[in-house]
């Protein structure tokens, strides 16, 4: 049985690799960082089927946002035409060629995705999943409502923590939490609910970590009045002509 | 219900693929800007479509970035092809 | 299959927001120059996009809960609904405003716009008549005839 998703994933790859071959044939530069934006965006399109949305906004917001922008920022000090090439270096395409080889058969031993025996699923990431975190819903009176996946019996059959407890455990900790019924971080997406609940004094000091150093950047790199502003020769580049 | 979006889903992928071919081809650069901008409003219904196949709204959130994220690269572009520089 | 009122309301916006979003696409391909591609991609496009998110919108209704609200983000339908709204919204006025400045942007840079071959062979014939006038009846008779 062909999921849904497997159908728009197998469009969205090949969309994908189209765009890719695109970025690398074209040779106007300008294109090119457009292009690339684009594949970023449909990146973040795979991504989001995959459910991995905190990396999905990622690729978005760096990827096609300001990844884009820096890009065409360079191209304010450079030209807009790709330099002719030597061809293809054969010893430059077998290294790679190896590489990319040495990388596939290494993917061979990984599990299936979505493989719910897979290391990741069975080792820590139990635990973590087992600490209630946003799973809890409420009920129209405000009783707790644990979803199928997470009922003691499930767990009883299904999970053996081994040595970071049993089952019961970690449910009577999370039942016995009251932080969690009521307090309550609801955020569904363990990933993100570890980021914006768990870490959220660890995100909040390191984005102000990079404000920082983004506003020391500023002062170092801000243009002074005598330094000649940097234009492009519009005889050189003509923005009108494409190459194809 | 999941299927009739799912079908509305592939003929938007299917109408992206069009798209694409413009981005691809486009003889001047103001076509690819255009078939690119357009892609990226498609790219946020898509993100909505696909997060109203799998059943989870908050795929919602993610396009709603998108949107947002769209319009300031399109801008930063132009802006660039306006005045040659993006301060 | 049995289907509530809001899922044939929904069936109904997809297939125009489908047409309308296909139209954009064959439009972009079909399209002889960058001044007539903008029509399919900032009116026909938008349209589609946004038919297609309210018929998503319909989807909110819960007849029967079918989503899993409670494994979202929000419990209440209303909270995605303000979203989608916002979405549709956003993209109703930067859509418009991204293509009208790339056409300006366009503009500025001197674009020519395309003419029909046949106009384009009319207009050369005017201009060269306007040089040499003498001897122009039968040259613009024949211009005629070959427009007909």
């Amino acid at each position: 049985m062909i999921s849904n998703l497997f159908i728009f994933d197998s469009i969205l790859l090949l969309l994908v690799t189209i765009t890719a071959i695109t970025v690398v044939q074209v040779k106007d530069l300008f294109a090119s960082s457009m292009l690339a934006g684009l594949y970023s965006l449909l990146m973040a399109l795979v991504w989001t089927n995959m459910h991995a949305v905190d990396v999905a906004f990622t690729e978005a917001a760096v990827g096609a946002g300001i990844s884009t922008v820096l890009l065409i920022g360079a191209l304010v000090f450079t030209g807009r035409q790709e330099k002719k090439s030597d061809g293809v270096k054969p010893g430059a395409l077998l290294i790679v060629v190896i590489t990319g080889g040495a990388l596939l058969y290494g993917t061979i031993d990984m599990p299936a995705f979505g493989d719910p025996n897979a290391p990741l699923h069975t080792h820590r990431g139990e635990k973590l999943l087992l600490q209630n975190v946003g799973k809890i819903s409420l009920d129209e009176k405000g009783q707790r409502v644990d979803h199928p996946l997470y009922t003691e019996s499930y767990q009883k059959e299904h999970w053996d923590l081994g040595d970071y407890g049993s089952g019961d455990e970690w449910n009577e900790l999370a039942k016995s939490n009251d932080f969690y019924l009521h307090g309550a971080p609801h955020i569904p997406n363990t990933v993100s609910s570890l980021l914006a609940d768990y870490r959220s004094f660890d995100t909040m000091f390191e984005t102000a970590v990079i404000l920082t150093a983004g506003v020391a950047m500023l002062i170092l790199l801000r243009r002074r009045e005598e330094d000649p502003e940097p234009t492009m020769d519009t005889a050189d580049h003509d923005t009108i002509k494409g190459d194809n | 219900m999941t299927n009739i979006i799912m079908v509305a889903g592939i003929v938007l992928l299917f109408a992206f693929f069009l798209i694409l071919i413009r981005a691809v081809k486009g003889p001047t650069v103001f076509d690819r800007i255009l078939a690119i901008n357009a892609l990226g409003t498609k790219t946020v219904v898509l993100v909505a479509v696909i997060g109203f196949i799998s059943e989870r709204a908050d795929f919602l959130d993610i396009a709603l970035l998108y949107a947002l994220m769209n319009f300031i690269a399109t801008i930063a572009v132009l802006k660039y092809i306006e005045l040659k520089r993006l301060d | 299959m049995d289907l509530a009122w809001n899922d044939y309301v929904t069936i109904f916006l997809l297939l125009f927001g489908c047409f309308f979003a296909l139209t954009g696409g064959i439009g972009i391909i079909r399209m002889p120059d960058f001044y007539t591609r903008i029509h399919p991609a900032g009116k026909s496009d938008t349209l589609g996009q946004f038919l297609i998110l309210t018929g998503l919108a319909f989807q909110l209704i819960e007849t029967e809960p079918e989503l899993d609200w409670s494994y979202t983000y929000s419990t209440d339908p209303w909270m995605c609904l303000v979203r989608l709204v916002l979405i549709i919204m956003i993209i109703l006025f930067t859509a418009p405003t991204a293509t009208h400045a790339i056409t300006k942007a366009a503009q500025l840079e001197g674009l020519e716009p395309w003419v029909a071959p046949e106009e384009k062979e009319e207009a050369d014939e005017e201009a060269s008549d306007a040089v040499n006038s003498e001897d122009d009846g039968a040259q613009e008779d024949s211009g005629e005839e070959s427009n007909d």
